[in-house]
């Protein structure tokens, strides 16, 4: 298992745009990848659960990894985050 | 008449058509051939992608990129595990087609509405029209088409969802009419996108008119007329006219330099509150930013942000302006205002006491922070420096040591930044036009905030109704401020500026022609209008207007006399 913490840095946080890119990307990694915030596991695999955990700029996460592709799942989730998402 | 939110300008005549929520009743039901039923589901789930992709298209077309993208996103979210995977599941279970998407979307609707956040509630409308549309394929209901309303149709509808907006067709939907709705609800952006005027938030529209009924639709005013007389048709069919022309007039002046009718030249910039606003800026066809507030950092939140993130919200304002001026206005609060954290004691007179500049400096720690924040975004772009509430010179050389302290920590850890950086005062008090000419010496530029320096000039505060109508900047002192303050900017070379709500006002602007104001900052729908009202006045014709104005004792015969001659 691998981790990571890391502050939203993109103005609108995880808002359609970023949730959905972020979920596809990590849906080609066979390992499951969890983003932890405000106390929840939120799958990271799921557009629908992304939006529903509200997660906005400035909001500290954590990404847990976990699986035979655990390590590249992580660094293209923390690569993503820091990049604010390209915007 | 109806009374609704104003959310997009202009004016529509013409006739009802309701559109109603169909009702997609049907009995829920357990299923033996799970097998079939999941075949039925996804034969559905295909059909409102290949629909929801066409509406997509056509959408592109006439609503832009943006509203498509939000249609698109409805694929995405029916794609999703967590929708498609659970409503499968649900159906495998035996549970019917219908009952497995109703359960599923309702207890998404639920927790994007749970959240209290306005951006994730609105994915729960996506989600809502999401469920109709797939609902109503496996029902069979045929729904109202809006794409063969005749011309001339007025749109009244619970909300205008986004699968709605593909049959919308701007030459013949003249106006849109809403029960539920904001200005920044899905309905008014796509009404703004499309231009068309939309009144929102009409309580029961949908009952109370009827479809085949003429009315007026004023977006400007947020009113709906039911049965107009001929005598008001005629009326708002002049004010519809007159709205459009000056629209299509405004237009010619987009991507012009922003020129007096005897050619000086001035910088025409957008006032910000956000690093998202820089964009509305942009696409107002602003020149630069002339006051960024950054009190949005500091708002709302249970501690102050660090100095990363400023500088990731400064970087990306000056970013989104692409080499265009940036001025950014450092932290601007007081005991008037609820952030818990900085620990501000209430006040009997928060404007007079501890607040701006004046907090900023005894919280030097808080301040060099946003300093170094400012100044390693300014690697970024043309971005300068603003001191709110200047009083004595001793702030402004105070706050400038400290930016100096700022500049030698980043160099010291290597950290780039514009060396060069210009520092102005945002000049908004009595003292500060009075000690105009010492601040001049030691400041790069002015920018003048009108609202204040009406309100400590005239020692008026314009909330309170007793007293507001001295609340004026065409009061003689104020005026006679303001002339000053471009003066001994004009005397010591440094550009100077204006960003209070009078720099738009054009019964000021020949007034500020004539002073030599440099560059006028307003609120991004201004601009245009703005650049129409300086290009009107010849630097001759100007200062002939302040000449008279100045001699004139009082407010009354000013705002009369300009009422006249604009």
């Amino acid at each position: 298992m691998v981790s990571k913490k890391l502050t939203i840095v993109n103005a609108q946080g995880f808002h359609m745009r970023p949730a959905s890119t972020f979920a596809t990307a990590m849906a080609k990694y066979s390992s499951d990848v969890v983003i932890k915030h405000n106390g929840a596991d939120v799958n990271a695999k799921s557009l629908m659960n992304i939006i529903a955990a509200c997660i906005k700029c400035g909001h500290e996460v954590e990404i847990v990894a976990e699986g035979a592709d655990e390590q590249a799942a992580l660094d293209e989730a923390v690569k993503m985050i820091e990049d604010g998402f390209g915007e | 008449m109806l009374k609704g939110i104003a959310a997009s300008e202009g004016i529509g005549i013409g006739k009802v058509m309701i559109i109603e929520d169909n009702t997609l009743e049907y009995t829920p039901k357990t299923v033996s051939d799970t097998d079939a039923e999941l075949q039925r589901f996804r034969n559905a789930v295909d059909a409102f992608c290949d629909e929801t992709m066409e509406q997509a298209e056509s959408v592109k077309k006439t609503a832009g990129e943006k509203e498509a993208e939000i249609l698109m996103g409805h694929i995405y979210m029916m794609k999703d595990p967590g929708m498609v995977g659970s409503m499968e599941a649900q159906i495998t279970g035996g549970q019917c087609a219908e009952a497995a998407l109703e359960q599923v979307c309702d207890m998404f609707i639920e927790a994007f509405s749970s959240t209290g956040d306005e951006v994730t509630a609105q994915r729960a409308a996506d989600v809502k029209d999401i469920k109709t549309a797939i609902l109503s394929i496996l029902l069979g209901v045929k729904t109202v088409k809006i794409s063969e309303a005749p011309a001339g149709t007025v749109i009244v509808a619970k909300e205008v969802t986004p699968s709605m907006t593909a049959g919308i067709n701007k030459d013949k939907i003249v106006g849109i009419i809403t029960e539920t709705g904001s200005q920044t609800s899905h309905s008014a952006i796509l009404a703004r996108a499309l231009e068309i005027p939309a009144v929102l938030s009409v309580e029961n529209c949908t009952t109370t008119l009827s479809s085949g009924e003429q009315v007026i639709a004023d977006g400007s005013d947020g009113i709906v007329i039911t049965a107009p007389s001929e005598e008001q048709i005629n009326e708002y069919t002049t004010k519809r006219d007159a709205f459009l022309r000056e629209k299509r007039e405004l237009e010619n002046y987009r991507g012009k330099k922003t020129l007096s009718a005897s050619g000086e030249e001035y910088e025409l910039f957008c006032n910000i509150g956000t690093p998202k606003d820089a964009t509305k800026a942009m696409e107002a066809d602003g020149e630069g930013v002339g006051l960024f507030r950054t009190e949005f950092l500091f708002m709302d939140r249970n501690a102050l942000p660090t100095e990363d993130e400023q500088f990731e919200a400064y970087k990306q304002a000056a970013l989104i302006l692409k080499g265009k001026g940036l001025i950014i206005r450092t932290l601007d609060i007081g005991g008037d205002k609820e952030i818990p954290y900085l620990g501000l004691e209430k006040e009997e007179n928060p404007f007079m006491g501890f607040r701006a500049i004046r907090y900023c400096l005894k919280n030097r720690d808080l301040f060099k922070s946003q300093l170094k924040a400012i100044l390693r975004a300014s690697a970024f772009g043309d971005i300068r420096i603003m001191f709110p509430l200047i009083t004595a010179v001793e702030e402004l050389r105070e706050g400038k040591a400290l930016v100096e302290e700022a500049k030698s920590d980043l160099r010291a850890s290597g950290i780039e930044f514009d060396e060069n950086i210009k520092i102005g005062v945002m000049t908004e008090t009595a003292a500060s036009g009075v000690i105009a000419h010492l601040l001049a010496k030691e400041s790069d530029f002015f920018s003048i905030g009108t609202n204040d320096l009406t309100g400590y000039t005239m020692a008026a505060d314009r909330g309170n109704g007793d007293v507001a109508y001295l609340y004026s900047p065409f009061q003689p002192s104020v005026l006679m401020m303001i002339k000053r303050i471009i003066n001994c900017a004009n005397e010591a070379g440094i550009p100077v500026g204006m960003c209070g709500e009078a720099a738009a006002n054009p019964m000021m602007i020949p007034l500020l022609i004539s002073f030599g104001l440099t560059e006028f900052s307003v609120s991004a729908p201004s601009v245009l209008k703005v650049r129409k009202n300086i290009a009107k006045w010849t630097k001759a014709e100007a200062d002939k207007v302040a000449g008279d104005v100045m001699n004139m004792a009082t407010e009354k015969e000013i705002v009369d006399y300009l009422k006249n001659i604009i």
